[in-house]
């Protein structure tokens, strides 16, 4: 959702411009994206508004009306209760390993299958992509007891370990791709030079598809972020909880708290949001750094 | 999003495995592990919000727990009812495993759990601290599991601490608007509810994509049933007939309500959640759903009078004790939790749990001061003194909700005859029995 949402924002300012214009076809896509915008923002909104809404205004007016005064301790409750902060902490600081071991090792792999044509690749690369289409359900049993008996289990580094591995199999999958195309005229200079295969991946092919890599990095960044059933098999005590098993705090057996629900959303919501918006410029590049002068 | 591609993990942990032929494989003494009594930490997970009644009865708890166990520290956490639900067994089978832990009640949670060897056995606890004199025998029946882990007999492994039952809620000023009384057979009932229709309004506020559309259909099979038919269907004495006289009556009249249009037609695709706000919003005069939402209609109903009444004429309701302390094989601190649970049994949490909007299993009826929890606590003890509970109709088998939920919108939306209806339900149900070999 929140890769998703800001897409139309960029796409509909140029628009505006055209609609100046006058062309009515112009005019047309201007008015479908704007709907398009709203379908993709309507929800948010509504988590938005019941986020700042009293239960018991809730309860008399619905999920749709205006809230009829500003109400924070929804949020204020949902922060204390589930001591928020440290949930950030423990969410960012597994990201952000997960996103630099997960570039860091699709680099070295890719290098390997895309530049340096180990034999064989072609299976190594189906390897890659049936992995990727594994479901999670499917590993949770054989990961908990290996985890029991290293004694890794309720710790954060378990997860650290198996994103790293789930993201950079996506990453190698990907990247192996753009290496497979890398200009051999820049690696036959590199060897003109004198550069060894170490000197040439970190001097000329990192460099290069540095913004491949952004976007490797951030998409790593918010999938582990966003990340729910392992963390939820494999975080048990609450100290070591990440924000969106802390979310789950307030689905109940029988009842949902529509409101402190709403507020915990937007909570959850906006680091990943946030994050996104910092490193839009990145993807925005990477998309269109294949082709190279 | 494009995400849950999951794989490789499993590749992560051959290198976490080379990781731990360095490391110790952890763990040690458990000799101190059945008595617990010199343990200095009791580890406590339970999943009620701070401010329900179990929430604040347990807090307090925990409090008094503290003052008489000075030398030992609580470390209480808050879990969520998903992360239980789904990971229990692989929690209570680690190192991480709590001391003790509020967990549902039922053949497919505690009744699994305790078959695998995961629970304690508090039958002794039970019987020296008197908590089997304090619990109605309807309650007792989700605190005991047998060897196949099937409830109603056999050992102690949970104790409840509040019950819960299904009622009706009526709109007071809608009542009043239409100069209507509260009904105390089935036939006035079905009279009310024609004034409201011949009126405009649709009587029923239904949630037929979840649970409180089959516990309509339940409660009006109950009105035809006694306790044999309960054992029958839950605890399988013997074996039923869904074309007996309970549930045709139950299906029969549950398609006649829709088609008299007591129940919206739409209905069949409202969640629980709501049809609770479209009652609290006025929209319908009538609710037909459990205690549970007792406390939040209390503190979020303002624009009209509201008050209860147990389903008209019924000796049965749907109901059973509420979730369950349990204690964990691998609990490291038992006598700590034993007594734990023995201070949560006490009158005065009890009390408390009670003016709190809750429902207690063992509160003295007198010392409540709400008259509205007063009339909530006074219908259960009611009802359980009348060995009145009778369960809920998804228990007896795995999925047996996803059946009946199904089955309940077809009758809804007429796609399916209440005979055709009976006869879906009846598959899965004596396909479980022949898997217990019954």
């Amino acid at each position: 959702m929140t890769v998703t949402a800001p897409a139309p924002v960029t796409s509909a300012v140029p628009e505006i411009k055209a609609a100046k214009r006058r062309n009515p076809a112009r005019f047309a896509i201007l008015i479908a994206l704007l709907v398009l915008l709203l379908l993709v923002v309507a929800p948010l909104l509504v988590v938005v508004l019941n986020a700042v809404k009293s239960p018991a205004d809730y309860a008399g007016n619905g999920p749709l009306s205006l809230p009829s005064h500003l109400y924070w301790d929804g949020i204020i409750n949902f922060w204390n209760r589930v001591n928020f902060g440290q949930k950030l902490w423990n969410s960012f600081i597994s990201s952000i390993v997960v996103a630099v071991l997960g570039v860091v090792l699709s680099i070295l792999n890719s290098y390997a299958l895309g530049i340096g044509k180990v034999k064989g690749r072609v299976w190594f690369l189906v390897f890659f992509l049936v992995a990727n289409v594994l479901p999670q359900e499917v590993l949770v049993y054989p990961l908990y007891y290996l985890s029991k008996q290293v004694g890794l289990y309720d710790n954060l580094i378990s997860v650290v370990i198996i994103f790293t591995v789930i993201q950079s199999a996506f990453g190698t999958y990907l990247l192996t791709s753009v290496y497979a195309e890398f200009p051999t005229e820049l690696l036959d200079a590199a060897a003109v030079d004198g550069a060894g295969k170490w000197r040439t991946l970190w001097r000329v092919v990192v460099p290069v598809s540095r913004p491949t890599l952004g976007v490797l990095f951030t998409f790593f960044f918010i999938w582990t972020w966003n990340e729910f059933f392992l963390p939820l098999v494999f975080l048990i005590s609450n100290d070591n909880q990440t924000v969106p098993v802390a979310l789950g705090v307030l689905q109940g057996d029988r009842l949902m708290d529509a409101t402190t629900t709403s507020a915990s959303a937007l909570l959850g919501i906006l680091p990943a949001m946030l994050f996104f918006v910092i490193f839009q410029r990145t993807l925005t590049r990477g998309i269109t750094a294949g082709a190279i002068k | 999003m494009f995400r849950k591609r999951a794989g490789a993990a499993a590749g992560a942990f051959l290198l976490a495995t080379s990781l731990a032929l360095t490391a110790c494989s952890g763990s040690g003494s458990d000799d101190d592990k059945n008595s617990g009594s010199d343990a200095k930490t009791l580890t406590l997970w339970h999943y009620e919000g701070p401010t329900s009644a179990m929430g604040i009865a347990w807090n307090k708890a925990i409090d008094i727990f503290k003052e008489k166990h000075p030398g030992v520290t609580v470390k209480f956490e808050e879990k969520s009812f998903e992360q239980i639900q789904q990971n229990a067994q692989m929690i209570l089978n680690s190192d991480s495993a709590p001391d003790i832990l509020e967990y549902n009640k039922g053949n497919a949670t505690a009744g699994l759990l305790s078959k695998q060897g995961l629970l304690t056995d508090l039958t002794d606890q039970a019987t020296q601290r008197g908590w089997d004199k304090k619990l109605s025998t309807s309650l007792q029946t989700t605190a005991k599991y047998d060897d196949d882990g099937i409830m109603g007999s056999g050992k102690w492994f949970g104790v409840p601490n509040y019950g819960e039952y299904v009622m009706v809620y009526y709109n007071q000023d809608m009542f009043k608007k239409y100069n209507l009384q509260v009904p105390t057979t089935l036939d006035e009932f079905t009279k009310v509810m024609d004034a409201f229709k011949a009126k405009g309004v649709t009587p029923l506020s239904v949630g037929g994509a979840e649970y409180p559309a089959q516990q309509i259909f339940y409660e009006l099979a109950l009105s035809k049933s006694d306790r044999s038919f309960v054992d029958d269907y839950q605890l399988y004495k013997n074996k039923v007939d869904f074309h007996g006289p309970q549930l045709t009556y139950g299906a029969q009249t549950f398609s006649d309500w829709v088609g008299k249009g007591y129940i919206a037609k739409n209905s069949a695709g409202i969640k629980a959640e709501d049809m609770g706000v479209a009652w609290e919003q006025g929209k319908f005069p009538i609710l037909i759903s459990g205690s549970w939402w007792y406390g939040r209609f209390a503190s979020e109903v303002k624009n009209f009078q509201w008050g209860t009444f147990l389903f008209p004429g019924n000796q049965l309701h749907p109901g059973s004790s509420g979730n369950i302390w349990v204690v964990p094989e691998k609990s490291k601190a038992k006598s700590l939790a034993y007594d734990f649970i023995d201070i949560t049994m006490s009158p005065e949490i009890q009390n408390l749990l009670g003016n709190s909007g809750g429902v207690p299993v063992a509160a003295d009826a007198a010392s409540i001061t709400d008259p509205k929890n007063k009339e909530l606590i006074d219908n259960f003890n009611k009802i359980s003194a009348s060995d009145g509970l009778a369960f809920y109709p998804d228990w007896p088998a795995p999925g047996y909700y996803d059946v009946l939920v199904a089955g309940v919108q077809g009758l809804i939306n007429g796609s399916k005859t209440p005979s055709a209806f009976l006869d879906e339900i009846a598959k899965p149900y004596n396909e479980n029995l022949a898997d217990l070999g019954k």
